[in-house]
């Protein structure tokens, strides 16, 4: 019981890692980024590919994510170009087939260079027990990596200049645009970070399990799911609904199958969008 | 109508061009079907701007509703064929009318749309024993002996695809045709002159899904066998959405022209295996981005100066807005 609610726990920081990244983007940039689960899967694949050639874990971890954010800020700086001449829904029509454009081209190229490929940390994994549950402590790091990523996400929009920059530019992209800051810089600065902690979810994934090449359409939509049922504009709501949606998922593949978890899932989302369009939490946020 | 007899008769050649090879009437016969999901299409997003990302679920929806139907109640198909037909079109028009009711923008009813492609085919996954999982079943012998054979199937595709055709001009030519060219340009402009566009959206979204469900059913039994693979999210919304981009929105022949644009150019890079993927996002890319008129006006331009006649501006590009 306490170990399926864990193992939810774990699964959904994993999730709100890559929503966090899709709320940001759709927030500041007005571009649904549907290959924000590719970043995901080339950030781990650099980190595998850095492990084979001798690299130390650490420093294929910390390249990896480096290259998810390095193909972010490629996409912003000349795939999203023609999507960021409009405004509105023009713009999120023209960005969302782009970024699923972009989707494809990712996946065909990993497939077509990596068949087969997986990444896995082959670190050994003690079991631990706190409070009569027995963890891995893989699923454990993975988890507190995801915290203190929030947590530098957290105080860097709260507490520096750059994050309030960034907050007004969500609230009004207009007004902010009229105190002197510049809004396409500091999207290209969020593409790239969001994009990055995509890196990290994908890293941490190949940490307490495993990490295909073509596990990106399944880190996009649930991430795309996770960003919706939190709201697509808020930050806190969408690290809540990732941890809820873990839980659900959880609960619901051990209990009635994996098929009807992910209809639960979807029907969830689905249901949010036409009952709370601002997300299941807007009141609070 | 002239134009749409000669391309009638241009298509009821093709068989004899083939001269019995069942790999062109396979190729033929899948250009057909793409031809008339991607008129679905058009009716959908062109006209009425409502991004279906769920053509895959509609028309499997059909081709699952007449095969099981067929198979568990052991009807004919002759019966099930229009009730798969008009579960496509309910749901085609209850996600237009929860859109409109909502008023969910264009990617929001992409999201839901997307959430029922995949519900759909985790409810084929789970619904084992009726579906027979991932395996799919067999459709052959259910008694539809006609679409079995490729040279008859290419014609009964064929009507099905002059049956779209005709309604999608029956509707452009009516008064159905303004509305769709009204809200397509300015949804608010339209609603103040009078114009029903709540029901004009409804009726575009269940008219498209018909089509695309009768062509799904019919598929289902012409293919042999039924699985998730057959009506899957990159097998058909990429290469409709690629080929109607290709052929040009809200056009007429289009649609037409971006199914044989496609089928040719999928054709082209088979050899290359798992390259197609690869192909199917730059094509996307650089079509939405450069190439956003697509063949038609080309082709209307060719064969007006083929004529001697000036070519008409083309003015289908919406303006930018600011």
């Amino acid at each position: 019981m306490s170990a399926i609610l864990f193992d939810g726990v774990v699964q959904g920081l994993q999730l709100s890692l890559l929503a966090v990244g899709i709320t940001l983007i759709y927030g500041l940039g007005g571009v649904l980024n549907l290959a924000h689960g590719q970043f995901a899967v080339v950030g781990g694949v650099a980190a595998a590919l850095l492990l084979q050639l001798g690299f130390g874990p650490v420093a294929a971890a910390l390249g990896g994510i480096a290259s998810a954010g390095i193909l972010g800020l490629a996409v912003d700086r000349t795939l999203l170009i023609p999507a960021y001449r409009y405004r509105g829904e023009e713009r999120l029509l023209l960005g969302l087939i782009l970024t699923l454009g972009f989707s494809f081209i990712v996946d065909g190229t990993l497939n077509w260079k990596f068949p087969e490929f997986s990444l896995s940390f082959q670190l050994k994994v003690p079991l631990i027990e706190v409070g009569g549950i027995a963890m891995r402590t893989a699923s454990l790091a993975a988890s507190l990596i995801a915290l203190v990523v929030f947590a530098g996400l957290f105080a860097f929009l709260k507490l520096t200049l750059a994050g309030k920059a960034i907050r007004s530019i969500i609230e009004n992209e207009v007004g902010a645009e009229l105190c002197g800051i510049d809004p396409a810089r500091t999207r290209t600065f969020i593409v790239c970070l969001a994009a990055m902690m995509a890196g990290v979810a994908g890293v941490t994934q190949g940490l307490f399990s495993s990490l295909g090449t073509e596990m990106g359409p399944e880190f996009t939509i649930l991430g795309l799911l996770v960003a919706v049922v939190g709201g697509v504009r808020s930050i806190n709501g969408t690290l809540a609904a990732g941890i809820l949606l873990g839980i659900v998922n959880a609960f619901a593949s051990h209990y009635v199958g994996a098929y009807v978890a992910y209809i639960i899932l979807l029907s969830f989302a689905m249901a949010t969008i036409l009952v709370r369009p601002a997300g299941l939490l807007a009141r609070f946020t | 109508m002239k134009s749409l007899g000669l391309l009638g008769l241009i298509l009821a050649l093709v068989p004899a061009a083939a001269g019995g090879s069942p790999y062109y009437m396979r190729l033929a016969t899948l250009a057909l079907i793409y031809m008339a999901w991607t008129v679905a299409f058009n009716l959908i997003f062109g006209h009425t701007k409502q991004l279906f990302l769920c053509l895959n679920a509609l028309a499997g929806t059909a081709g699952y509703v007449a095969v099981v139907f067929a198979i568990q109640l052991k009807l004919s198909p002759w019966v099930t064929v229009p009730i798969g037909v008009a579960a496509a079109a309910a749901l085609g028009a209850l996600f237009s009318y929860i859109s409109v009711l909502r008023g969910l923008g264009v990617i929001f009813l992409g999201i839901v749309t997307l959430a029922f492609s995949l519900i759909f085919h985790n409810l084929v996954l789970g619904l084992r024993e009726f579906t027979n999982g991932e395996t799919g079943l067999v459709t052959r012998g259910l008694g539809f002996p006609l679409l079995e054979q490729p040279v008859a199937s290419y014609y009964i595709f064929l009507a099905a695809l002059a049956v779209a055709l005709l309604v999608y001009h029956a509707l452009m030519s009516s008064k159905s045709g303004m509305a769709f060219r009204a809200l397509s340009d300015d949804e608010l402009t339209a609603e103040l002159s009078g114009i029903d566009v709540t029901g004009y959206k409804v009726l575009a979204a269940a008219v498209g899904s018909a089509i695309l469900g009768l062509t799904g059913a019919l598929f289902a039994f012409y293919n042999g066998i039924v699985s998730p693979s057959v009506f899957s999210f990159v097998g058909i919304d990429i290469p409709v959405l690629i080929a109607l981009l290709l052929g040009g929105m809200r056009t007429r022949f289009g649609p037409v022209l971006g199914a044989v644009a496609f089928a040719l150019i999928e054709e082209a890079v088979r050899p290359f295996g798992q390259l197609t993927v690869l192909v199917y996002g730059v094509l996307l890319i650089v079509l939405f981005t450069a190439f956003r008129d697509g063949l038609a006006p080309l082709v209307a331009r060719a064969s007006a100066a083929f004529r001697g006649t000036r070519a008409p501006a083309t003015a289908s590009r919406p303006a930018r807005e600011a």
